[in-house]
């Protein structure tokens, strides 16, 4: 599979996951269990270029990492907004 | 800068009674000389935290600067009217030198970042080894990174499911002891793994952590998924000259460590012979010599640090591998155990890499969601994990104690004959 059609398909799921109600952030893993046909490092290098290219961001906890879809479910800023200055 | 306001925190203030200098203190010095609300409002809700029996905090979201999966926790204060000046408060992680060696420059012109565009407040060295910069806002995180990448020349350190900033101990710089470069190694495979330490890779996290000798003073045997401890293959080298002079009293043990009080006279049997792990010394009385019987020592390192004028590690030197520690969320805290007995370790260190790439190949495979690699290993079996994903061979090394935990297990295709072969037929040609 080369690099394109493997964004796409990662593209494709993360659509899928965040358009049935379901979860808008998902782990690496998740990612790699929907494309069982590609390697793992392959997917990993594909979704990174994703998130440079601004078409999927990172989400994380400190601990762990998950993608998302930009301006899907929480944002980065968690919800939370910077109080206004008086 | 407008007036800054300072809590009623009397939980707080009674830390600074301890003996010790309290970092209470430490902050309540800084926030007053640098008009710094963030630090009033730190403490502010630590005191409220104190109270409530509860954190404060809320984490997740922020990851990085542009283009890195790590490096930066978002952190936010839920009591977001009371402390505004800490509405967010991230963390930035800064990758240390190997075994952290600064310029005391660096250090100042870390210092004035820091003044300049966060809290101020910052933790030499978190347990990952990184230098900690606590607490500041969104809108400062590029403008931090653009200096620390262009003035400073630092990068950021590993976070989330990232590989971590590998970390070592002194190493070569200053012990004696050290049987690898540990500060290369950091260097090396820092370099080398760049993509895996800024973007994330991993079902979890992954640390590297690299030691020069068994004391293992970055603690890797304890908090390293994969762990780097220098050892040796021959024999211990004596100094008899010396080891009678311990005897004697006019060396001290330890270097001298023990020396603020009377411990009374060394006693060789009763400090070293007798402390032996293995029982593997004898020290003979009539001849004044050491006997050391090599092939049954463990490389505790404790002989050799209670007489290091006398004892010195071989010269056959490399590392021990060992794999799969963490601390308890599922399963109780884990140490490492040995992979590899043995491997020498010399610049570019592909045996290394290449062994990493292995374990990383089938721990993406197969690792589970925020799965350490040492439950990775409990989960397959370590028989199986060693000799079908690494391909090695079982070794007695692997063992602690023979017959006490057998988990080297044989399937049926290595066994002459299979499960079904006639037991008694077999005793009738080896009867004992």
């Amino acid at each position: 599979m080369d690099k394109e059609t493997l964004k796409q398909k990662i593209l494709e799921v993360m659509q899928k996951k965040a358009g049935s109600g379901g979860k808008s952030k998902i782990y690496l893993k998740d990612l790699q269990r929907e494309i069982p046909e590609a390697n793992p490092r392959d997917i990993k290098n594909a979704a990174n270029e994703l998130v440079r290219e601004g078409k999927l961001e990172y989400f994380s906890t400190g601990s762990t990492v998950m993608y998302g879809l930009p301006g899907v479910g929480m944002g980065l800023e968690a919800g939370v907004e910077k109080p206004k200055e008086e | 800068m407008g007036e800054v306001k300072k809590h009623d925190t009397p939980m707080m203030d009674e830390l600074k009674s301890g003996p010790w200098p309290s970092f209470v203190d430490d902050i309540y010095n800084y926030a007053e000389k640098h008009k710094k609300q963030a630090c009033f409002d730190i403490l502010g809700q630590m005191e409220l935290s104190y109270k409530n029996k509860e954190t404060h905090w809320k984490h997740g979201g922020i990851v990085g600067v542009f283009g890195y999966g790590g490096g930066v926790i978002g952190r936010y204060s839920d009591q977001q009217d009371k402390f505004p000046a800490i509405w967010a408060f991230h963390t930035v992680r800064v990758n240390q030198p190997a075994a952290k060696w600064y310029h005391s420059s660096a250090l100042r012109k870390l210092c004035d970042l820091w003044d300049h565009r966060g809290s101020g407040i910052m933790n030499l060295h978190g347990s990952t080894g990184d230098i900690i910069l606590l607490g500041t806002v969104t809108e400062q995180l590029e403008y931090i990174f653009y200096d620390l990448t262009h003035q400073l020349k630092m990068d950021l350190g590993g976070s989330g499911s990232n590989l971590r900033t590998p970390e070592c101990c002194m190493g070569m710089s200053r012990c004696e002891w050290s049987c690898i470069d540990t500060q290369d190694i950091t260097y090396e495979l820092t370099m080398h793994f760049q993509d895996e330490l800024h973007r994330p890779a991993f079902p979890y996290k992954f640390k590297i952590k690299v030691s020069g000798c068994p004391n293992d003073c970055v603690a890797a045997i304890a908090r390293a998924d994969f762990s780097i401890i220098g050892t040796w293959r021959d024999d211990i080298k004596i100094d008899q000259e010396a080891v009678r002079a311990y005897v004697a009293g006019e060396l001290k043990p330890n270097a001298g460590a023990h020396s603020d009080r009377d411990w009374g006279p060394f006693d060789i049997k009763k400090e070293v012979i007798d402390l032996c792990p293995t029982k593997c010394m004898f020290w003979d009385e009539g001849q004044k010599k050491l006997y050391i019987n090599n092939k049954e020592c463990n490389r505790c390192m404790h002989c050799i640090n209670v007489m290091p004028e006398a004892l010195r590690p071989g010269d056959d030197r490399g590392a021990v591998i060992l794999m799969g520690a963490k601390a308890p969320i599922l399963e109780g805290a884990q140490l490492s155990t040995v992979i590899v007995p043995f491997m020498r370790l010399e610049p570019p260190y592909d045996n290394l890499k290449n062994l990493l790439y292995k374990v990383w190949d089938y721990w993406m495979e197969n690792g589970k969601n925020r799965e350490r690699l040492g439950e990775t290993i409990q989960r397959v079996g370590l028989n199986r994990f060693i000799v079908d994903v690494l391909g090695l061979k079982p070794l007695p090394q692997h063992v602690k104690e023979p017959r006490s935990n057998p988990y080297i297990f044989w399937k049926e295709e290595e066994v002459e004959g299979g499960w079904t072969r006639d037991v008694a037929e077999f005793r009738k040609r080896h009867p004992a």
